[in-house]
């Protein structure tokens, strides 16, 4: 008998098949059923109600520990009421304006003091606008044509982040994309030399969190190296901190590796889910940065600013990178615990703040999503695919019930797995 | 953009290569390998693409690749050549023993494709039959599996996929009705018309029906995921990646 009885779904399915007939795919995207791979279906709560601090509610009722904050915009915790008041002070003054609100100059004033690379900043909404900024701003800098990737890499879904094999990218879009690896400083040598010197920039994230792998970590001597090959050859180095942004470091995750960006990308964890990005820079990349036309109607917006000044003051202020740290190794360490004691392998790897889990007894992650459905169904929302993601909300009694859970679920799937024993 | 050598691949292993599900399926194919004296083993040759020997006999058709054992082969000088030949239907010559095989080539090789083009571009009015239907479906499930590997191996934009693509075993299904497998060994992609032994990931779909309209485009795949009425577990990069590919036989076998 399991100690947290699975949760029924019949509403949010409900709403989804709503969802079906009005929009493609019902939630496209990260959020939805194929990206997100709820498998099986009928494990998971498709659509929210509400939402609080660690926890959200599905149109049932059902409360989940959220390990995913949202894909990370969810940092200090759903509706942070610092954060919300300060937005819903400035809604109350202005917000979408023909003149834009002097909380744009705050907001780039407080990022470039916190940032440890940037001596400016400059707002759009998405991560994918930062990314596709950054490599337009490298191109008007160098006056260079390809960009240099990291095999695995997403930074976003505009056309030129893409692969040829995606629908509807054409072969055109990428042909100027040079792929090499993680961690093979003679290969980014070799794909320079073999690209003409024709490289504008080098675009990564802090460390490889891609999917369906376990994360691998960077080195300060890595990236040192990669630096120095950068800045000789006159490359822009862009560091993607979308998804890893004031997680690890506050200061930005260049900084937490020991270099130094030209362009760094943030966006989910800025505003705790209100809706903006930015790309912070150095001195000699303003020019180009100036020159480029690139904007959008909501991206001076003065709602989200006010709230990324909030929730920048208010991490900078419990420390939260530290935080983060400890929370995701305490949860790690309790989940590999309780799959010890159900004779799973539970590997853990990435950085601890946005730890990756992976059932290792076999090679083909089923078992590991019979987990996480087993998991998701009785409150606890976790990926089979993604790294995850911790907010400050999350407390000791929170970590305690994540690992109860984790540990009954382990206990079912044990159950139905007796060849394991 | 489809490139001819790709598609000479696919026209060898994913079109013709149904022949074998064909004579193991059809009651008609069945019929007309029965007018066979003695077992006839016909080598398609491609200058610079791919050689398989189909063995036709009484009980069936198998396919092998190489030319070993052939007692009669055909030789095409180009991709482009093979292409055409495949699409005008028409047989053409055989380069080894022509005289004696013409027969075979002229008679019972033209009615089985003939009879494979019915059941893989059918008439809408033959779909309203339940049996062929089925049938029609199911090959179409053959060839597609085809090609999905030897697009993989040699379509320039499918290749980036299988070069995502891990090792392993993908079973792609109809429930209840037909398995294939699509085994990856280092980027390199082999087809088995056969379930998988130790599958690192399942894609099922529920119904016939179902993988009727997810191959003819009626259906949305995502809606089809979405509703659970295709099955997916294990290591899901892997059916990403054969669904990138999977676009492109789409466009290749249009």
């Amino acid at each position: 008998m399991s100690k947290y009885p699975e949760y029924n779904h019949a509403k949010s399915h409900a709403w989804f098949q709503r969802a079906l007939k009005v929009i493609p795919s019902g939630i496209y995207g990260h959020l939805g059923p194929a990206e997100g791979l709820f498998l099986p279906l009928e494990k998971w709560p498709l659509i929210s109600a509400k939402a609080q601090g660690a926890y959200f509610w599905d149109m049932d009722g059902n409360k989940y520990l959220d390990l995913m904050c949202a894909y990370g915009p969810n940092i200090l915790g759903y509706g942070d009421p610092d954060v919300d008041r300060a937005a819903m002070e400035q809604l109350m003054v202005g917000n979408c304006t023909t003149a834009p609100s002097y909380k744009m100059v705050e907001c780039a004033e407080l990022l470039t003091d916190t940032v440890a690379m940037a001596d400016w900043a400059f707002f759009m909404k998405n991560g994918t606008d930062a990314t596709t900024f950054s490599v337009m701003c490298a191109r008007a800098a160098t006056g260079r044509k390809k960009t240099m990737f990291l095999r695995g890499y997403y930074h976003g879904n505009d056309p030129w982040a893409m692969k040829a094999d995606y629908p509807g990218i054409l072969p055109e879009e990428v042909a100027n994309n040079i792929v090499v690896p993680w961690f093979d400083l003679p290969a980014m040598e070799r794909a320079y030399t073999e690209n003409g010197e024709d490289v504008a920039a080098l675009i990564a994230q802090p460390y490889d969190h891609g999917n369906f792998a376990d994360n691998r970590c960077a080195s300060r001597e890595f990236w040192s190296q990669v630096r120095e090959f950068c800045t000789k050859r006159g490359i822009v180095l862009i560091i993607d901190d979308v998804r890893t942004g004031f997680r690890l470091d506050l200061a930005g995750s260049d900084h937490y590796y020991g270099f130094s960006a030209d362009l760094i990308c943030f966006c989910k964890a800025l505003a705790n889910g209100y809706n903006m990005s930015a790309v912070c820079g150095i001195e000699a990349l303003r020019p180009a940065a100036s020159a480029l036309s690139f904007t959008g109607s909501y991206w001076m917006s003065a709602e989200p600013f006010a709230a990324c000044i909030a929730c920048l003051n208010k991490l900078k202020a419990i420390g939260a990178p530290a935080l983060f740290r400890k929370t995701g190794e305490a949860l790690t360490r309790g989940f590999q615990k309780a799959a010890k004691e159900n004779g799973f392998d539970l590997v853990v790897s990435g950085e601890p703040a946005l730890f990756y889990l992976r059932i290792a007894n076999d090679d083909s992650l089923m078992l590991h999503q019979e987990w996480v459905a087993e998991c998701v169904s009785r409150g606890l929302f976790l990926t089979s695919h993604h790294n995850h993601f911790v907010n400050a909300a999350i407390t000791g009694s929170d970590i305690a019930l994540a690992i109860d859970i984790a540990g009954d679920a382990f206990s079912v799937v044990a159950k139905r797995h007796p060849e394991l024993g | 953009m489809k490139e001819p050598l790709a598609m000479a691949y696919v026209n060898m292993y994913g079109v013709l290569g149904t022949l074998e599900n064909l004579c193991a399926m059809d009651r008609q194919a069945k019929e007309i390998l029965q007018s066979l004296k003695k077992p006839v083993a016909l080598c398609l040759s491609v200058k610079g693409g791919p050689c398989c020997t189909f063995r036709f006999s009484q009980d069936g058709c198998q396919m092998t690749p190489g030319p070993e054992g052939c007692t009669c082969k055909m030789h095409f000088a180009s991709p482009e050549k093979f292409n055409a030949l495949i699409d005008s239907g028409k047989p053409g010559l055989p380069a080894k023993h022509p005289v004696q095989l013409l027969s075979f080539l002229l008679g019972p090789f033209t009615k089985l494709t003939d009879r494979l083009t019915q059941l893989l571009r059918p008439d809408p009015s033959a779909m309203e039959d339940p049996d062929f239907f089925t049938e029609s479906t199911i090959l179409t499930m053959y060839t597609i599996a085809g090609a999905i590997s030897a697009l993989a191996n040699t379509d320039s934009i499918s290749k980036i996929s299988a070069s995502y693509t891990v090792d392993g075993e993908v079973s792609l299904g109809i429930r209840g009705a037909a398995q294939v497998t699509i085994l990856v060994e280092n980027h390199r992609f082999t087809t088995v018309k056969a379930p998988a032994q130790h599958p690192r990931a399942v894609m099922e779909f529920d119904s016939v029906k179902l993988a009727h309209g997810l191959f003819t485009g009626q259906v949305s795949t995502i809606n089809a995921l979405c509703s659970g009425s295709i099955r997916l577990r294990g290591m899901i990069s892997m059916v990403d990646n054969i669904n990138r590919i999977l676009d492109r036989v789409s466009a290749y076998l249009a």
